[in-house]
């Protein structure tokens, strides 16, 4: 099991992006099962307004992707070598959304990697609200890059933008 | 469009967007990302990124917004594919063109997010009727 205050030491996302609770099984050989519990304390339903009714509470989907994709990151992170490196979301290929998450549900991932190299790794699974299969995805690419490499990589299209200009 | 009035459902995303132009089967949609996204502060700490599925949820509110179907009860219910290609930052313009192809039953939208610096993302959403509570 893998609690709150050690999934901050496997993913670098926080409050209110931080979207995994506790990694409930860990096989050690690329497979991971991890839980999500939603509550309409998230951010997201701040501006709901009253009047509206129960499919107002519907949890963003790609949230639920999000949430998954961190806990396929807690996979990768144990891979690739941290320190300042960031972990970035590279592609994601046949998603399916079949079933609606609100407030009071518990997600369950169900996470399996395909492939680890040093810096990508792939992944697939499903995630799961009690028996029912809410969203299923075929494939999942993360990448992680130092920090200093997305900033040059922003400070040169911005000087780009400015020759330009 | 805000966000929120756009999909009738909560949104990470609290800016809205403007639809550019649009005619049966194209769209183009804009929306300046604002600083005091919520999602900043925990994506990442001291090193804001727009999130990758933000993006796909700036897609998909452009694409409920200008889907050639009639009548509403659509939202999206598959990506069928998408690509990051480059960071979107907090104040970057993020311009979406959106193209529009019927399916069985459903609507297939391909889009390319572009900021000022360049290509942000390739994405294809599916989109079907959604189910009645």
């Amino acid at each position: 099991v893998i609690a709150a205050a050690q999934l901050r030491n496997a993913l670098p996302h926080r409050y209110p992006m931080l979207l995994v609770d506790r990694v409930t099984t860990d096989a050690g050989c690329g497979e991971l099962t991890a839980i999500k519990a939603v509550t309409c304390n998230e951010p997201w339903y701040a501006d709901i307004p009253d009047e509206l009714g129960e499919e107002a509470y519907d949890y963003p989907a790609v949230l639920v992707l999000e949430s998954w994709c961190q806990a396929a990151g807690v996979l990768a992170a144990q891979a690739a070598a941290r320190g300042s490196r960031v972990m970035l979301f590279g592609g994601v290929s046949n998603v399916r959304f079949s079933g609606r998450v609100r407030p009071g549900d518990t997600l369950e991932h169900r996470v399996r990697q395909l492939l680890a190299l040093d810096s990508t790794a792939v992944f697939e699974g499903e995630c799961l609200v009690g028996p029912q299969l809410v969203m299923t995805v075929g494939r999942l690419v993360i990448a992680s890059r130092p920090q200093a490499e997305l900033r040059d990589q922003v400070a040169m299209a911005r000087a780009g933008a400015d020759l330009d200009g | 469009v805000t966000a929120v009035a756009a999909a009738g459902r909560p949104s990470p995303l609290r800016a809205g967007f403007e639809v550019t132009r649009r005619d049966r089967w194209h769209a183009t949609v804009t929306m300046t990302v604002r600083p005091d996204e919520p999602v900043f502060a925990g994506h990442y700490p001291a090193f804001p990124i727009l999130p990758g599925v933000c993006v796909i949820e700036h897609i998909r509110l452009g694409a409920l917004a200008t889907i050639p179907a009639a009548g509403p009860g659509w939202d999206m219910t598959e990506i069928g594919r998408a690509r990051f290609l480059g960071p979107v930052f907090p104040g970057d313009r993020l311009t979406t063109d959106l193209d529009w192809t019927p399916g069985d039953g459903c609507w297939w939208c391909a889009a390319t997010a572009a900021t000022q610096h360049g290509i942000a993302a390739k994405v294809k959403l599916g989109f079907a009727g959604r189910d009645q509570p």
